[in-house]
């Protein structure tokens, strides 16, 4: 057994694991954000990326113990009820989200996109979104709600938009 | 050297199913504070039917849609629903979906005309009000209504209904009937590129123009036609479900079972085209599978307008575009007819 210790959407989090345990399971089954979902569990289907120390990564390719010591951002960290990130404001004005298996994992890669490069061409977001499968909605409205957030206030004037979605 | 070609492809579809009985069920109730409450058998998988059926009972009641409370799917209180298949839901239950709005609101008309002391004929539902039509200075909320409707004259507004879409069986004879309800009917346009040294497709622009009777809830109608388009661009070039010969499937995930991704999703041009089926709630027909019939004989008539090949067998992967090239250049040199070489 490994001890890990992460720094996840803000808080301390820590877990005793085997050392073949995915970030995937241990934030899942452990300590139960299941915001991220198992898709394939091979790397092919996006559906659980999330943020380590500001870089999108499948979280069921890496080993927990891979991540000790690290910042971890998931879905749970991006907003709610009562805060959505400029990026999940957007889905939600346009419809871009169908059954939304995929969106997770999207609003993950579309903020690690924003972070690096605010205003981003409509061919880098279709490149941003290479890694991310979805079956329901042909990416057409996710690539256009992606684009319109980039328009909104908090990402134009450059304000970093952090943990628990508060600018 | 790449190509350019265009395809075109037209379809019609049958909303619902036939032979068997296809019914929904729905109940509504309007609340005393002037929301509604449906409960209705089908599920929502992320095409927005909850959203479209909370449409239609706000429409003929009145109200917003915000004001409608769904409750679905709950085989604990919600009545039988056929399915969300065979692009029924809008059709279907939201006929039945209507006809209990409408049956509520029959009450709510009732006791207005009580209160108001005027004809029912004379009333309208619209604004969160019931008021006379040709007066509508004349009014009264409909959560007033609601509550003297319950607390006053014991009449709770409650609608339940079904619908079964109305069929004329086959005539063996003739073949002649009416086997369902409505139909909708929709074009595609492609664009394609393709590479005669790789065979390789790619497709550049999708323009899509679509009868699904009245667009209750437009953007949903888009959603739907870019998933199909999606669905339809990986019949097209790449998906495919292989067994080897034990029957085992070889290709079971994601890795060589080739969805298409957001690289290889062109820009959509949608196009609806309004009509008003008469049969269907506020006119609408549906929309969901339709939606990629013409895609897949878009791309292959795109295909042979570009490299003059016909690819009969789908998938339409790089590899059989390039064999079909191929014996048409071989067929060609031995100075056949061009098309007779196609595969």
């Amino acid at each position: 057994m490994h001890q890990v210790e992460m720094m996840v959407n803000g808080q301390v989090r820590r877990a005793e694991v085997p050392a073949e345990t995915t970030l995937l399971s241990v934030l899942r089954e452990t300590w139960g954000l299941t915001g991220s979902k198992l898709g394939c569990d091979v790397g092919d289907c996006g559906a659980c990326t999330v943020l380590v120390d500001g870089l999108s990564v499948n979280a069921c390719l890496l080993l927990a113990v891979q991540v000790d010591g690290q910042e971890v951002l998931t879905i749970e960290g991006m907003g709610g009820f009562d805060y959505l990130h400029p990026i999940q404001a957007a889905f939600e004005r346009l419809s871009s989200i169908q059954c939304g298996f995929c969106a997770p994992g999207i609003v993950i890669s579309a903020k690690a996109l924003i972070d690096k490069n605010p205003h981003p061409t409509e061919q880098e977001i279709r490149e941003a979104l290479a890694g991310n499968l979805c079956r329901c909605t042909g990416y057409t409205k996710i690539i256009e709600g992606i684009a319109e957030a980039c328009r909104a206030p908090a990402i134009t004037d450059g304000i970093s938009v952090t943990e628990s979605g508060h600018v | 050297m790449k190509h350019a070609g265009r395809g075109i492809a037209c379809m019609w579809y049958p909303i619902g199913f036939t032979v068997a009985a296809n019914p929904s069920s729905a109940v509504v109730k309007v609340n005393e504070d002037g929301t509604a409450t449906l409960l209705t058998g089908t599920v929502e998988v992320g095409q927005g039917s909850l959203t479209v059926l909370g449409q239609i009972v706000a429409q003929e009641l009145g109200i917003s849609a915000e004001d409608v409370h769904v409750i679905s799917a709950d085989t604990d209180v919600t009545p039988m629903d056929t399915g969300a298949i065979a692009s029924r839901t809008t059709f279907v239950t939201g006929n039945a979906v209507r006809l209990a709005a409408a049956e509520a609101k029959s009450i709510l008309l009732e006791v207005a005309a009580e209160m108001l002391g005027v004809e029912v004929r004379e009333l309208e539902a619209a604004n969160h009000q019931i008021r006379v039509k040709t007066f509508p200075e004349k009014r009264i909320s409909l959560a007033d209504v609601a509550m003297g409707a319950q607390i006053a004259r014991g009449r709770p507004p409650l609608g339940s209904a079904s619908f079964n879409p109305p069929t004329v069986a086959m005539d063996p004879e003739t073949g002649q009937g009416k086997p369902f309800a409505a139909y909708v009917y929709a074009t595609q346009i492609t664009d394609v590129e393709v590479d005669d040294e790789t065979g390789e497709v790619e497709v550049l622009h999708v323009y899509a123009a679509h009868d699904s009777g009245t667009a209750i809830n437009p953007a949903l109608v888009e959603g739907q036609v870019e998933g199909g388009i999606a669905m339809g661009i990986g019949m097209a070039l790449s998906e495919e479900i292989l067994f080897n010969p034990e029957g085992r499937q070889i290709n079971p995930n994601l890795t060589n079972y080739l969805i298409p991704t957001s690289l290889d999703m062109p820009p959509i041009d949608i196009d609806i085209i309004e009509s008003y089926d008469p049969v269907g709630p506020f006119g609408a027909k549906g929309v969901g599978e339709p939606t990629l019939v013409p895609t897949a004989p878009a791309i292959l008539n795109a295909i042979y307008d570009a490299v003059g090949v016909r690819i009969t067998d789908l998938p339409a992967t790089a590899e059989k575009i390039l064999m079909a090239i191929r014996k048409k250049e071989r067929s060609n040199v031995k100075g056949l007819e061009p098309g007779e070489g196609d595969t």
